[in-house]
This record gives structure tokens, C-alpha cells and sequence, in this order.
């Protein structure tokens, strides 16, 4: 039994599931189901298409590059059955699956370091901006502690003649 | 005379789908800038009939030959059934001439057919190998991809003569 792989979004083609084409030149394209396989006659590229493998990998939102993933890697050169190493090999696959896992959770959270501090600094501009839907402009004028701290900035004297000068 | 051609495409096309929208809205959606090639592209395959013109994939000398038999099934013939044709097109100094009727092996189809494991397998194009009564192939060799289901056939001379089987 051999598990293959969807030619557009790269997931696991079980035994019995999707449609094989064979093009002209002998190329086979294996897809997991209408969806991918229509697709590939609608002409689109599987590194544009955001839902795909191909454009997760691309765009540095999956792991490129790990050694877990060359246990995964196709092989046609069939191999000598030993009983010892297919029991080793059963034996092997579920820890390296959780190393996997943990290797795309830590890859995930380094991709979403900065999103925190990002998203607040958003919500306190938004809030600098949008502060009179809140409370209303008179009561913010009789109680100027509502309103955020406002960042001083100096001017360089240079600066503000040239603004006099184009006043005048 | 392109434009024309697909302008009434399209038009047909708007017509169509208009008309179905129009008498139950929310079920359709017309799609009015779908071309004329898309259509084509996304037409649906079917079985090889009579009047089915397939592509000759050995070397017996034929070009084209238009199906005017399917030996087996009600609708037509599918990837590795057997057909009776005419010689619509050949070589000038091949082995069969135009005009012959023959027979041949459906090698590719274009339309989908399961397979034991209960995946699909289809082809580019519709393409056949001229075999004799007895079941042997004309030709000394076979171009392109042959499925191995001809081997269930019992056309394993053809599957020797492929270059590639998928």
C-alpha cells in the first residue's frame, strides 16, 4: 500500500481516493479530489493558491528544511525486507512524527513573535483616533486625564521660521 | 472570423445561464466572463462511439482512424476495449491504407476509468493501437503512455512493444 501525494495541495492520497491523469508525455499527476484536479484544468499554479502546500512553503509559513522530512521522501529502489528493521522503522515513526509536530510548533511561534505587540500598538492608535466615540469631546474638554498622554516632539528653531516664513 | 466565432460563444453561453437564472434566481449564477476556450476546456469526456475520431499510436502506417464499432458495452468503448474503425488518414508507403477497416485497442481515453484499487486514470487524448483479428498488433512499436490494465486484457504484446506504462 503506498501513500501518495496530491500533485496541487501536496496532502496524502490514500489507496482508493481521487484521479489519476496521464499526460502525453508520461507524466503522472495525482490528485486527492475534484477540487485539486479542477483546479489543474483551470491552468492555476498551486504557489499562488494560498490554501496549498506549495504556497505555505513559499511564502515562509511552513518549515522548508527539517531532517524529519527526508524519512518522508519517496524511494524506488525497493528494499530488502528485514523483520528487525520494519519493526525498528514502526517503532521510529511516531517519534519522529512528535518531533515534527513540535519542530512546526516552535516554527509557528517564531513566526508569530511580534504579532502581539503589534496588534496593541494598532488598538491604542485606533483608540487615540477614535477617542471622542468614546467619551465626548465636552467631557474630555472639563476632564483632560480621560484623554492619553499626548508625546511632546521638538521642533528645531530652523524648523518653525521656515513655516513664518511661508505664513508670510 | 475568431472574434465572431467566440462573441457567439459567449453570447450562447449568457443566453443559457440567463435564462436559467431568470426562472429560479438564487439557484444559478450566470457567469458572463467565462470565454470560449474555458468552455471547451471544462467539456465533459465521454465514451468512444461511432464517428469517434482517435489518434493512431503505432507504427502499422495510419494516421487517423474514425470508430464505426464498439465491440462491447451498450454506450461505447472505454480504455482497453476493442473497436472496428476506418482509416481515415495515412502514411503513403505504411501497411494500411485509407480506407481500410481495422481494429484496434483503445490505449488512451480521455474519459475516466476505475481501476481495481478504486482510484481513476484518464489521458490526454483518445488513442488506439490496430491489432488484427487474432488480437496482434500490426505495428512493431507502440508511442506514449499504455495503461497496465491491458495486461487484464490480454494485450501484453502491446504492453512489451509501450515505452511507458502507467
Amino acid at each position: 500500500m503506498r501513500l501518495e501525494k496530491c500533485w496541487f495541495c501536496s496532502s496524502t492520497v490514500y489507496p482508493g481516493h481521487g484521479i489519476q491523469f496521464v499526460r502525453n508525455d508520461a507524466k503522472i499527476f495525482r490528485f486527492c479530489r475534484s477540487k485539486c484536479h479542477k483546479n489543474f484544468k483551470m491552468k492555476r499554479n498551486p504557489r499562488k493558491v494560498k490554501w496549498t502546500k506549495a504556497y505555505r512553503r513559499v511564502h515562509g509559513k511552513d518549515m522548508t528544511q527539517d531532517s524529519t522530512f527526508e524519512f518522508e521522501r519517496k524511494r524506488n529502489r525497493p528494499e530488502r525486507y528485514d523483520r528487525n528493521l520494519a519493526e525498528n522503522v514502526l517503532k521510529a515513526i511516531p517519534k519522529i512524527d512528535k518531533i515534527r509536530v513540535t519542530r512546526e510548533e516552535r516554527h509557528h511561534k517564531n513566526r508569530m513573535k511580534g504579532k502581539k505587540e503589534k496588534l496593541l500598538k494598532e488598538a491604542v492608535k485606533e483608540l487615540e483616533q477614535g477617542i471622542s466615540l468614546v467619551k465626548a469631546p465636552s467631557v474630555l474638554q472639563q476632564d483632560p486625564s480621560l484623554t492619553l498622554p499626548k508625546i511632546k516632539v521638538k521642533v528645531s528653531q530652523q524648523q518653525s521660521e521656515e513655516n513664518h516664513a511661508m505664513e508670510e | 472570423m475568431a472574434a465572431a466565432f467566440a462573441s457567439r460563444c459567449s453570447r450562447v453561453g449568457r443566453s443559457l445561464s440567463g435564462g436559467l437564472s431568470n426562472s429560479s434566481p438564487g439557484l444559478f449564477t450566470s457567469s458572463h466572463g467565462m470565454t470560449c476556450n474555458n468552455l471547451f476546456s471544462q467539456q465533459q469526456r465521454t465514451f468512444i462511439q461511432m464517428r469517434t475520431v482517435l489518434k493512431v499510436v503505432d507504427n502499422s502506417g495510419a494516421k487517423k482512424v474514425m470508430c464505426i464499432q464498439a465491440l462491447k458495452g451498450k454506450k461505447g468503448a472505454r480504455l482497453g476495449d476493442t473497436i472496428i474503425a476506418s482509416v481515415k488518414e495515412a502514411h503513403p508507403n505504411g501497411k494500411v491504407k485509407k480506407g481500410k477497416v481495422v481494429y484496434g485497442v483503445v490505449v488512451r481515453a480521455a474519459m475516466q476509468k476505475g481501476r481495481c484499487d478504486g482510484s481513476e486514470v484518464k489521458f490526454d487524448d483518445n488513442a488506439v493501437v490496430l491489432v488484427d483479428k487474432q488480437g496482434q498488433p500490426i505495428g512493431t512499436r507502440v508511442f506514449g503512455p499504455v495503461p497496465h490494465e491491458l495486461r487484464q486484457k490480454k494485450h501484453v504484446k502491446i504492453l512489451t512493444l509501450a515505452g511507458h506504462i502507467a
